[in-house]
């Protein structure tokens, strides 16, 4: 219909696409925009707020209108641009952001209350009551105004990440580009060229000028075949490089299987690429001139007519008869008009405000002249022409609109420098702060011709690699004049932003508001916002915002640019894993075990760890953990508890290290014993506790919590390398290579004895806090530590990683007639409650070793890290401890994390006596009983407190006893 | 010797392996590993007769491969050795050294191309933050890699070892396995 000829579309083959379910033609090399155009579909969309009817106003990524959603169910995406979409076939596009259809939206009703929706509308409008806002004002708005739909169905699409580096990075396939990739590929170094077009070329395959009298699509494919065959270069299509980061890292987004009826491998690849150079070659984007009406469908940027005419051999006519306007104040306006004439496309005049505009071709050129309204329903019919104090109104289907060009600078301003106003470009330059290594080129950087283009990118290569610029072609290097007119002043709404209905009249109000800065006209007006993010705006508000302070547009100045240049699904940031795979899971060596036995498992950091191994019966969770806790404290349990960090230390002064490293004394541990450890933080807090064991004179195994394993490795690699480098000690972490059993029970000796190999287990032999290196289970090297996490009788054995599952099998095959019971987290949680043992929730980083009850190990006999901090007076002054807590009403759970107060205080803040850390049911003392840390708690014993929850409501009595509920003397350790 | 049964670090008896296209992953639990650290102001060994390498570097002789870890510090991997004491091996060549047990402490995938070297490269761009040429034949580097710190060894052009946590061993592969069948099918004719 209103396909013309040329073009670079490849008219031999035809695809079939749908758009709001209406079945259409196109070919390859279209867009959607183009196919849309080329069927005579000029309505394409509603407008944000007042759902005024928008057609497709430009041919690239500052797309502000052409907003559909592609596909539709779980593969449905909203607001994707109609001009960056590779028509494929079988294309599904529908319109969004109108009910019940595009043609007749009853939201357009808005448009007539636009009097009232001006801006700043929201915040004087809906100001209380307060508790109204999230419940039922956003929801309303959000459903009258707004862009595309999410689907709720998880993505079915792969997303993929991966890491490039290179020498130079080149930003951009156009004109500059392409000079600039040509002479650094020559030169050798490593090149990556990206342009986000599916075609390389840029403004080249958009422009009827010839280089060295040949068609430029033609010097385009030879660049692109010498850069298709040099080792060094690579050509990234279809990637948008979005952000300029720290250390030369951008990040780009390659568009890897969106132009495919169904992504063969992955949808969208994020690339983090690390450059040494860059080259910023994004080229500009044009501006258009507000007046009033002057969104209608089939009004668009005039440079984007020309690139649907050039490129894509289409234009926006619903008739071949159907005429053509140009309205511009600079030059470039009439080469829209002088190809459209080319084409044999009728040009009814080009409206220039300029009396004495030059003429490029054959056309009627009305000078001194302004477009002051337009008329047309679902698309433009006519326009209103002011000249010489008339108004006419003339008959036209389109309107190119053409107010001078804004180069892509987003880049160059990522690191936070400001954009340079040039008066003699009428645009914002690049800010002289570039983000390190990196050069602008091309229309990017102000530069207008063809000419200067090619050349200012192979000089920024060469200026780039110390090498020589390659040769270029010859091409048009026209001066453009320019007269910029920045709105036409008139009595109805000139929108500025299409995208978010800003008008002219708003940034007025804005200004009437005092909302003056760039960055108070952004938010109250909405400016620059949303997907486009005021592309073909911005600047031209903040002119405006000039034109009303009479400052000037340097003086005010723009906001800076913040990655993404355009928009970035999350699914792509996320790196393509999600679910149970968007992070690393550590099994322990007994996973399989615990499978079989039905275990349930619980996240400890990443490790998966065995939560509870319920029986068939057992019908409330409750039921499962007080049978494992009572198995281990009437038979044997078998926990694995290979997650607690494992550190192997070595060397001549491994003893003194940790003697500085630990805040009691390491120095005198004797070879075959463990000693409990706590280390503090240099602050004095304490950090982490587990146990040290001396294998020989100079080898200990230091165990951490699962939480604090890479932490504390971390802190004494730290140690050992910056502290006290001259110290002869080695580190190494064997967290992964043991599987670590605790085996707790009064019947843990007898299980054991039945598979060490001759190893003496009795007491004498082997005391509570002895270690051994032994064999088991004929012949297998094993480590065997007498420590008690329970409270009883109990040992933890370890053996190699790749035995552990079948270890476990053992014990549970050999224990079965003493009741051996394999016991999960929860137990686990439960015995070390009732034993008043400190875990993460009792060092959680605000409390201190006295606070835990262990004041006294702080030696003061040595100095180690934090002993000195632990002593300064406001620790010292502390008078919180570790207490015990048992509900009065022995059925009433005490809250984790309820806080405690005197029982007749007022519940706040001023009156706060502490927290309780840890809570659980005791199946031993049939009681609910809990830990926490209380002020004075050490002389408050038998004291009825209350642990409040003002949080969910409710509080408990408690009363406050010792932290260790069972065997408070120890003897069952020692057993 | 014990008659436990031991597992594979991917949790089978046996161990795993995946063509896919170009690339065959293979997990290696017959492949023992030692930490050794010199201590203070000692000189560096030659365990095996190798010349412990510079940082960034491995080297490899009759199956067994020296790659540096930190100052001072190596990691030592022999193939087919598993079962043996290679800890106390590994001490008795470097006598006075801290050397410690790791060979449960890691899995140990090998990744072998029958189309050179380009498949590997292309799947490390996917994998590890790295420029190529810090992973050329006899480099080795540590690398995070989905969100796990590993160690790389590119012993030859069309062949790469990788050591992760065992107790990752799952995600690892994972992340290789997926990386490399997508590469199969984007390399497919």
């Amino acid at each position: 219909m209103s396909r013309i000829a040329g073009g670079l579309v490849d008219r031999s083959r035809t695809f079939s696409f749908t758009f709001d379910g209406r079945r259409l033609q196109g070919h390859p090399g279209d867009t959607l925009a183009s196919a849309l155009m080329a069927n005579g579909v000029r309505l394409v969309a509603r407008s944000f707020k007042y759902h005024r009817p928008r057609g497709i106003f430009s041919a690239g990524s500052e797309e502000p209108n052409a907003l559909v959603t592609l596909r539709s169910g779980a593969r449905a995406e909203p607001n994707t641009r109609a001009t960056c979409i590779e028509l494929y076939d079988g294309l599904e596009a529908h319109s969004q952001n109108r009910w019940p259809s595009l043609g007749f939206d009853a939201l357009a009703v808005n448009d007539l209350a636009s009097p009232f929706l001006a801006a700043g509308f929201y915040y004087k409008t809906f100001m209380w009551p307060a508790a109204f806002w999230e419940k039922l004002y956003e929801p309303a708005i959000r459903r009258a105004a707004g862009l595309g739909k999410l689907g709720t169905d998880p993505d079915p699409d792969a997303y993929d990440k991966g890491f490039l580096h290179c020498d130079l990075l080149v930003i951009g396939g156009g004109a500059a580009g392409l000079a600039a990739a040509l002479t650094a590929g020559r030169s050798g170094a490593s090149v990556i060229l990206a342009d986000e077009d599916f075609r390389l070329g840029g403004r080249l395959l958009m422009e009827s000028h010839a280089l060295d009298d040949a068609p430029a699509a033609d010097w385009v494919a030879r660049v692109e075949a010498e850069l298709a065959s040099m080792s060094n270069v690579r050509i990234l299509r279809r990637t948008t490089v979005f952000g300029s980061y720290d250390h030369g890292v951008f990040g780009a987004v390659e568009r890897v299987g969106d132009h495919l009826p169904r992504p063969v491998t992955v949808r969208q690849t994020l690339w983090r690429i690390t450059a040494r150079r860059s080259i910023l070659a994004a080229g500009a984007t044009e501006r258009h001139i507000p007046f009033a009406n002057n969104d209608r469908p089939g009004i668009l940027l005039g440079g984007a007519l020309r690139a649907y005419v050039n490129r894509w051999g289409v234009t926006p006519q619903a008739r071949d008869a159907d005429r053509v306007a140009i309205f511009t104040d600079n030059d470039d306006g009439h080469r829209t008009a002088a190809d459209l004439v080319a084409r044999g496309v009728p040009v009814l005049a080009v409206i220039d405000p300029r009396e004495d505009a030059r003429r490029q071709g054959d056309y009627q050129i009305l000078g001194g002249a302004r477009v002051t309204g337009t008329f047309g329903r679902r698309g433009l019919s006519a326009i209103e022409v002011a000249r010489n104090g008339r108004r006419d109104v003339l008959e036209c289907a389109v309107l190119g609109v053409s107010g001078g060009w804004n180069p892509n600078l987003h880049l160059a301003s990522h690191h936070r420098g400001r954009p340079q106003w040039s008066g003699a470009h009428q645009a914002f330059l690049p800010p002289a702060d570039l983000p390190p290594g990196m050069c602008v080129a091309g229309g990017a950087a102000g530069q207008g011709s063809t000419h200067a283009a090619l050349q200012s990118g192979a000089q920024a290569a060469a200026q780039a690699l110390g090498c020589t610029p390659a040769p270029l072609p010859r091409a048009e290097d026209a001066p453009v004049a320019q007269a910029p007119l920045w709105h036409v002043a008139g009595r109805g709404r000139a929108w500025v932003d299409f995208q978010n209905d800003v008008t002219v009249k708003d940034i007025a109000l804005a200004h009437r508001e005092n909302m003056r800065s760039v960055e108070h006209l952004k938010r109250w007006t909405t400016l620059g916002m949303a997907t486009d993010q005021g592309k073909t705006a911005n600047v031209t508000a903040l002119a405006v915002m000039a034109e009303l302070t009479g400052t000037g547009i340097a003086q005010t100045g723009t906001t800076v640019f913040r990655p993404p240049y355009t928009p970035v699904a999350l699914a792509t940031l996320g790196g393509g894993d999600s679910g149970m795979n968007f992070r690393p899971t550590r099994l322990t060596p007994t996973h399989a075990f615990a499978l079989a036995q039905g275990a349930s498992f619980v996240e400890v950091g990443q490790w998966m760890r065995a939560q509870m191994f319920p029986r068939p019966g057992e019908t409330h969770w409750r039921e499962t953990v007080d049978r494992e806790a009572r198995a281990v404290r009437a038979g044997v349990g078998l926990c694995d508890v290979t997650t607690l960090g494992k550190i192997d230390v070595q060397g001549a002064d491994a003893g003194e290290f940790l003697n500085r490293v630990y805040c009691n004394g390491m120095a005198t541990l004797k070879v075959g014993k463990v000693r409990y450890g706590l280390m503090l933080r240099e602050d004095g807090f304490a950090h982490d506790d587990g146990t040290c064991a001396r294998l020989a004179d100079d080898r200990y195994v230091v165990t951490t919590t699962t939480a604090n394993a890479g932490a504390v490795y971390r802190q004494m690699e730290f140690a050992r390398q910056c502290l006290w480098p001259d110290l002869d000690v080695q580190l190494i972490s064997t967290t992964d290579a043991w599987a670590q059993i605790a085996v707790a029970g009064p019947q843990s000796r007898a299980l054991l004895t039945r598979i060490v190999d001759g190893f003496d287990l009795s007491n004498d032999a082997f005391p509570f806090m002895g270690c051994a290196e032994l064999t088991v289970c004929g012949g297998l090297r094993a480590r065997l530590f007498r420590i008690s996490f329970s409270g009883e009788l109990a040992y933890e054995i370890a053996v190699p990683a790749r035995y552990g599952n079948a270890l476990m099998e053992r014990l549970m095959h050999k224990g079965a007639d003493l009741g051996a019971t394999p016991y999960g987290t929860e137990a686990l949680g439960v015995l070390r409650i009732e034993k008043g043992h400190a875990t993460g929730a009792e060092l959680n980083g605000q409390t201190t070793a006295q606070m835990l009850g262990m004041g006294r190990m702080v030696s003061t006999k040595k100095d180690s890290i934090g002993a000195v901090m632990s002593r300064r007076e406001g620790l010292v002054a502390d008078t919180r401890r570790l207490v015990g807590l048992r509900a009065v009403d022995p059925a009433a759970p005490i809250p984790a994390g309820a806080h405690l107060f005197a029982a007749d205080a007022p519940r706040g803040t001023a009156t706060d006596q502490g927290w309780v850390t840890s809570a659980c049911w005791s199946p031993h003392l049939d009681s609910h009983i809990a830990l926490g840390f209380l002020s004075d708690g050490a002389a408050r014993m038998g004291e009825t407190i209350v642990a409040a929850n003002p949080l969910e409501g409710g509080e408990v009595a408690v009363t406050v006893t010792s932290a260790h509920f069972i065997d408070p003397e120890g003897d069952r350790l020692r057993d | 010797m014990t008659d436990l049964t031991p597992l594979c670090a991917l949790g089978a008896a046996d161990p795993r392996r995946s063509v896919l296209g170009a690339l065959t992953l293979t997990e290696r639990p017959d492949v023992a590993l030692a930490s050794l650290a010199l201590r203070r102001g000692m000189d560096a060994p030659a365990p095996f007769g190798l010349t412990l390498p510079q940082p960034g570097r491995c080297v490899c002789a009759d199956g067994t491969t020296a790659l540096w870890t930190g100052p001072g510090q190596w990691m030592i991997a022999a193939e087919g050795a598993a079962d043996t004491d290679f800890a106390a091996a590994v001490l008795a060549e470097a006598p006075g050294a801290s050397v410690t047990e790791q060979t449960d402490g890691w899995v140990c995938i090998d990744i072998r191309s029958t189309g050179g070297g380009a498949p590997i490269t292309r799947l490390l761009e996917k994998l590890v933050n790295l420029p190529p040429e810090a992973l050329r034949e006899g480099c080795a580097a540590r690398a995070g890699l989905h969100h796990l710190g590993v160690f790389v060894m590119r012993h030859a052009e069309d062949r790469l070892t990788l050591l992760g946590m065992r107790s990752a061993a799952g995600s690892l592969w994972h992340a290789l396995s997926e990386a490399a069948s997508r590469l199969e099918i984007e390399t497919r004719p």
